[in-house]
């Protein structure tokens, strides 16, 4: 029972990621959204890497496919690879401060970014395009907020 | 509960392989096969609920505005509306009366009638928030009789195709998107040429269109009918510049796209009346 409460509350945070992605933006500010899905999903994964890790990347993933209507499997793939350095790496990210950790999450938001890119550019020809990456950057400025709210409602629902 | 102090690499290296297998796999099968429309189908139906989710705030904010609107300002609207629809009318008459014309003298030359189209408002739920596509998701799909490669248009010009149905959503991809193009006819000259999408809202490309074309800066390009997706006859774009540099081998022709595409609300979704494909209407209203 007490796991699936647990399991319940961290699918609720990532469909809340979700909902964050599609929602409507104003077109000024749209190119700086943060890449909420994998901002939650890198959480879940140095919180509890035992729980989640590869397996729900990929699905995280798979639902970013279909809600932004790329070809499946661009995200599924990005995902996944940038959760094995999150979920082989946990223990030492943990131990990072704050600011230390919105750096490696601006890499890994720019990596996840530019593996997407790349398949684009080589599979649907698409054309380079630097605003594409600036949610590294926004994703980096909101990470200790996120940080802090998961861990809150981590700590809160006692998800372990 | 004991959890391991570790994860064990190997087992995570599997899993990464095994996602990485699997989403190759999905990338082999949607990309180069295009086998995936029956799964898209149902994995665009489970994740719908997101999709209106995320417009919620947004409509219910919409909706507040609306009612707080005051009396006169609704009385305003009214009396515009209702000027509008007479004007409207007036021009239907006219409109009629030229219908009737055209089918007289199609039958004397013996020609095929026109056929109707049947049309159904949807709303846009979703702007795709990927720069590399140029995609809107709209509110009704195939419990409405949405079909693949459907032509969309509102109220200035076409949209775009429906590319992906779900039971009540559907996507569709934009004129501009750059792996879109509609077949086009000038509205003057009656020149054929293809406009593709580049992947800027604003702008499509004529392509291959040589240097000695009769084309000219601010000519409407209507939708020519040929390639069975599009009808004929409605606005699509004006040619904004011509570019003509012998070095290419042909003219670069840009052309903006008549529809608003970066801020499209509504739509209208098209039904050729003798296609198998027919819209299936329940019991809202809003449709003509």
């Amino acid at each position: 029972m007490q796991r699936v409460l647990q399991r319940t509350i961290i699918l609720i945070t990532f469909i809340l990621a979700l909902i964050l992605a599609v929602m409507p933006m104003s077109l000024a500010i749209a190119p700086f959204r943060p890449e909420w899905p994998l901002l939650a999903l890198i959480y879940w994964i140095i919180a509890l890497p035992h729980r989640v890790n590869i397996g729900y990347a990929a699905g995280v993933g798979l639902a970013v496919d279909v809600l932004l209507g790329s070809t499946l499997g661009f995200h599924t793939a990005a995902y996944a690879i940038i959760a094995y350095p999150a979920a082989r790496y946990y223990s030492r990210i943990r131990n990072f401060s704050l600011s230390q950790q919105a750096l490696l999450v601006m890499v890994l938001v720019f990596a996840a970014r530019l593996i997407v890119y790349l398949f684009e550019h080589y599979l649907n020809n698409a054309p380079l395009m630097w605003h594409y990456f600036w949610p590294a950057l926004s994703s980096a400025i909101f990470w200790p907020w996120i940080f802090l709210l998961l861990r809150k409602t981590r700590r809160k629902f006692l998800v372990r | 509960m004991s959890t391991p102090l570790f994860i064990r690499t190997v087992s995570l290296r599997l899993r990464l392989t095994l996602a990485l297998v699997l989403a190759f796999l999905l990338i082999f099968l949607d990309h180069r096969l295009g086998a995936m429309q029956q799964v898209r189908l149902y994995l665009n139906s489970a994740i719908s609920p997101v999709q209106f989710l995320a417009v919620l705030p947004e409509q219910g904010l919409d909706n507040l505005v609306y009612s707080l609107q005051s009396r006169r300002a609704l009385t305003r609207e009214n009396d515009r509306l209702k000027r509008e629809l007479l004007d409207l009318q007036g021009q239907l008459q006219r409109f009629e009366f030229l219908v009737n014309e055209n089918d007289r003298l199609r039958t004397l030359l013996a020609s095929d009638e026109r056929t109707e189209r049947l049309r159904m408002v949807a709303e846009v739920i979703a702007i795709d928030s990927d720069p590399f596509t140029h995609q809107v998701v709209v509110n009704k799909g195939t419990r409405h009789g949405v079909f693949i490669g459907q032509p969309v248009i509102d109220a200035d010009g076409v949209v775009g195709q429906v590319v992906d149905v779900g039971i009540t959503t559907a996507r569709v991809i934009l004129l501009t998107d750059q792996s879109h193009a509609i077949p086009v006819r000038a509205a003057g000259s009656g020149i054929r040429a293809i406009a593709q999408g580049v992947g800027d809202t604003n702008s499509l490309e004529l392509m291959h269109v040589p240097h000695s074309t009769e084309l000219q800066t601010g000519d409407l390009l209507m939708s020519s009918g040929l390639g069975g997706v599009f009808p004929e006859g409605y606005p699509v774009a004006r040619i904004q510049s011509i570019l003509r540099d012998e070095s290419l081998p042909f003219a670069q022709i840009r052309a903006v796209p008549i529809a608003n595409l970066d801020r499209i609300r509504m739509v209208l979704l098209l039904w050729d009346e003798q296609s198998d494909n027919q819209p299936i209407r329940s019991d809202e209203g809003g449709t003509d």
